[in-house]
């Protein structure tokens, strides 16, 4: 490689070539040369490259390919080391054990290479394999010789985060059923290649000479199988139906493959000398309709995984004090009312209340909230959330079942139960079209019956035949099928892809605040100062005095500081302590530093300075939180912080009032704070103060009121509402949770892909209209003539790929849609 | 012409066979990485190898 980044004098880091800020200090000597990083973790993890002596990994790694700095190392892994957590994924052969690791940061050929000849260095690893499509590990070791722990320790040390995972149960039955599925398909379209050229032979007049009955028997002895075979899930669900009382579309399909079989059968068995042998329309309609049936099965909703994941979330031990002693026990086996030690770096096993010390909790996964909040004695901590940097004596208060999270998986359960099928345009008229059918086919048959017994069943056959499920069939999946790949490209998932249909009736969108209108991030919008003092000495101090808080607030003090590139770390911080819910106080420089609310401030005995205050009310008014600075004992500084709108988000409202669509802010958020936001945005309806329980509530009480409501969203506690609206979009950024719960996920956080989604939607359910009417008027030409006898096998056989290929072609007009958008 | 009756038999034989192969190779996971392996062999790990 010519151009290694991170070499004094260039920007880019070392290791992963993102750009080094300026006044970073991340640099190691490795083989002799200086290397800068751009993080403490990009240095910890070249360097144990380096020292394993793995350095070749810079050399394989494809040239321009960007390096990610290496993900979080997972917490808590020791508890793999148990057997009862391993059952669940090791298969065992004496002491020789088989895992799948999942892994997270693996980028280029260059990773395997790394992971497999770091792991292979590890005491008792007899294997490993990486699968790089899908960023798993197959690992064989020793259980003697070396812990689980200490080898995904290893992994975490050259830049890997890894977690065990069960192929059988994540990939679960769904992708099994897909891939018989795809098998029948193959048979079905082996058989169908074959029969083809014998029925060209069979219609350029072998059918008279002395082969015909050779061909005859050959094509019975593909078709046999085919029907058996890859025609077997339409007679399943024709009985199916048939035992519900319903009439599916695989009725009409088991019929007309078991009518066309059996009297092709019957002309091959007898040697008949005029009838003709249908065994390429037998196999024909059962590749077609598969590739329907198969495209559809491709995005059936996978409403298991959601709850699976919350699950994941809760923490399987927990640490026990018991008569002074610290105990690991399963968190099944801890009760309400026991004391449990939470360090920091764990994961929050209960529902509790802290007794002893303080720490910063990630609350994330629960609200969506991106900074950790502060937690003192008598403050509530939730199961699931992550302990950041102190440790926690907690008093059990619930647990498993009746924690906030369980209580919030409950809800999403519910709403997913509670879900209307999606009752689609083709399933309400096939009932009604299989009737129609059968009725036209006894007609004919007992119309013809007079004149001829063999002529009645070969026009009743036809119409069986001819009444082709096949264009219908595809009317919906196909354009469905279309419509997921090209939003797909452009950033716009569609995991539900039924959902496309409801999406286009849509009158009603409820947007989340926190992380979808806006960034979710505090930041400084103002600094007031007195006319006497200096701007950037008191960010600077601010900002110094501020590093030691884990207040979100302090945290948009000390980016603001880091935007005007204030030296702030250099200066001393004496005498720091802090008071929940009202400010920080600290000496730099002899003189005392106070930062927080009015309240504290008056507190000490300051006079707040009057033209400071009423600054502060006016930016309160427009739902800034303000921190006031005090230096000296002398009231110097407003710091007003807000939450960021995101870019896109006017133009996507504007958009959408323009288009008469209703829309709801919903958040959990101060009312004022929504009010504000909703005002910038050009006024909507806002319902603030929400819990998280409560979201789905509202949706539900929307669509009570006949409203069809999209929930945009991306928490945690979103995934209840996300579930419950009859559209849920979730961003990219959202947790893992509220991703699942979605029926679409915008890529790269777009918010204005909302607009082209809708788009999307309506064409797309245009398209399906035009299919279904394209293949009801090719039936409405071809029945009656079926019916009136008047159809030679060859036109059948003609027409009908035709009436697929045209349903094909249609669909895939809906590229045009995308024409002038930018992947 | 009589050769077809043995030709056309033995061909669909033929093609079953390649079935049965490609759902041995499937179910054997042949298909599950199809970039990993593709990479690998490109990658010169054999240096300690060299005389």
């Amino acid at each position: 490689m010519v151009n290694q980044p991170g070499t004094l004098g260039t920007t880019g880091c070392f290791h992963c070539g993102l750009p080094v800020a300026s006044g970073a200090h991340h640099h190691a000597d490795l083989d002799g040369a200086q290397r800068s990083f751009c993080c403490p973790g990009c240095q910890s993890v070249c360097t144990a490259i380096f020292g394993a002596g793995l350095q070749g990994y810079y050399q394989r790694t494809p040239e321009g390919m960007l390096l990610a700095p290496p993900p979080e190392p997972p917490g808590d892994i020791e508890i793999y080391d148990f057997d009862e957590v391993q059952q669940e994924f090791v298969t065992c052969s004496g002491d020789l054990r088989d895992i799948h690791l999942l892994v997270e940061g693996i980028h280029c050929p260059a990773c395997v290479w790394l992971i497999e000849r770091g792991l292979q260095r590890e005491p008792g690893v007899q294997s490993a394999n990486v699968n790089l499509a899908a960023k798993r590990i197959h690992l064989r070791w020793d259980s003697k010789r070396n812990k689980l722990s200490s080898l995904i320790r290893a992994l975490a040390r050259i830049g890997y985060a890894a977690v065990p995972y069960d192929p059988e149960n994540a990939e679960g039955v769904i992708k099994k059923a897909n891939r018989s599925m795809l098998f029948r398909l193959f048979f079905a379209g082996f058989a169908m290649m074959n029969l083809i050229w014998i029925s060209i032979a069979l219609y350029s007049g072998a059918n008279k000479g002395e082969f015909r009955e050779f061909f005859h028997w050959m094509g019975f002895a593909l078709a046999t199988p085919t029907l058996l075979y890859a025609g077997y899930p339409f007679y399943r669900g024709a009985i199916g139906g048939l035992r519900a009382w319903r009439l599916t579309m695989d009725l009409p399909i088991a019929i007309g493959l078991s009518v066309t079989y059996a009297y092709s059968t019957y002309i091959t068995v007898t040697a008949n000398k005029i009838g003709e042998v249908y065994f390429d329309t037998v196999t024909n309609l059962i590749f077609v309709i598969l590739i329907g049936r198969y495209l559809e099965g491709l995005f059936r909703h996978q409403a298991l995984s959601a709850t699976r994941r919350l699950m994941e979330l809760q923490s399987r031990v927990a640490t026990v004090i018991q008569d002074g002693k610290e105990q690991i026990v399963p968190t099944r086996g801890v009760k309400p009312g026991d004391r449990v030690l939470i360090k920091p770096g764990f994961k929050v096993p209960v529902d509790g209340i802290v007794l002893e010390g303080h720490s910063a909790i990630d609350e994330s996964m629960l609200s969506g909230e991106s900074a950790p909040v502060s937690k003192y004695a008598g403050a509530k901590v939730s199961a699931g959330t992550v302990n950041t940097n102190g440790a926690l004596l907690v008093e059990v208060s619930s647990t498993l079942q009746n924690t906030t999270l369980s209580k919030i998986i409950r809800l999403v359960e519910e709403a997913q139960a509670s879900k209307a099928p999606i009752q689609r345009t083709a399933d309400t008229i096939v009932p009604w079209f299989v009737l129609v059918t059968l009725i036209c086919a006894t007609l004919t048959f007992f119309i013809w019956n007079t004149k001829s017994f063999e002529l009645a069943l070969m026009a009743a056959t036809s119409v069986l035949i001819i009444t082709c499920p096949c264009a219908l069939g595809m009317a919906t999946p196909m354009s469905i099928a279309v419509a997921s790949g090209l939003g797909a490209r452009y950033g716009i998932l569609i995991k539900n892809g039924l959902v496309l249909e409801t999406l286009s009736r849509v009158n009603h969108f409820v947007f989340d605040k926190t992380g979808t209108l806006t960034e979710g991030k505090m930041s400084v919008a103002h600094v007031c100062t007195t006319p006497l003092a200096a701007r950037k000495d008191i960010l600077r101090i601010a900002a110094a005095v501020e590093r030691y808080s884990e207040h979100s607030a302090a945290r948009a003090i000390i980016a603001e500081a880091e935007v005007h590139r204030l030296n702030f770390r250099d200066v001393t911080v004496r005498e720091f302590h802090s008071v929940a819910g009202l400010g920080v106080q600290a000496e730099v420089n002899g003189e005392p530093v106070l930062l927080g609310s009015a309240e504290w401030l008056i507190r000490s005995r300051i006079t707040l300075d009057e033209g400071l205050l009423a600054q502060a009310r006016e930016l309160e008014a427009q739902a800034m939180s303000c921190v006031h600075c005090a230096l000296g004992n002398a009231h110097v500084a407003v710091f007003a912080l807000a939450d960021k709108l995101r870019d896109d988000a006017r133009q996507l409202v504007n958009e959408l009032r323009a288009a008469g669509i209703a829309m709801t802010l919903l958040s959990g958020d101060r009312k004022a704070v929504a009010d504000a936001i909703a005002l910038q945005l050009g006024g909507m309806e806002v319902i603030a103060e929400v819990l998280p329980q409560d979201k789905d509530r509202v949706i539900q009480r929307l669509q009570q009121g006949g409203k069809v409501v999209v929930m945009v969203g991306d928490g945690i506690n979103d995934a209840p509402a996300l579930v419950r609206a009859d559209v849920g979009i979730a961003l990219g950024s959202g947790t893992d949770v509220s991703l699942e719960s979605a029926d679409i996920v915008l890529m790269h956080n777009g918010l204005d892909k909302v607009r082209l989604a809708t788009l999307l939607s309506r064409r797309t359910l245009r398209t399906i209209k035009q299919n279904i009417g394209l293949s009801f008027m090719y039936n409405a030409i071809m029945v009656p003539l079926a019916m009136m006898a008047r159809i030679n096998p060859l036109a059948a056989a003609i027409t009908m790929p035709i009436s697929s290929l045209v349903v094909i072609g249609n669909a895939a007009r809906i590229r045009n849609l995308f024409k002038n958008e930018k992947p | 012409m009589d050769v077809i009756y043995t030709l056309i038999p033995g061909m669909t034989f033929l093609g079953l066979v390649f079935f049965a192969i490609m759902i041995w190779a499937v179910k054997q996971g042949q298909y599950e990485d199809m970039e990993g392996n593709a990479n690998r062999i490109l990658q010169d790990d054999d240096e300690d190898m060299m005389p």
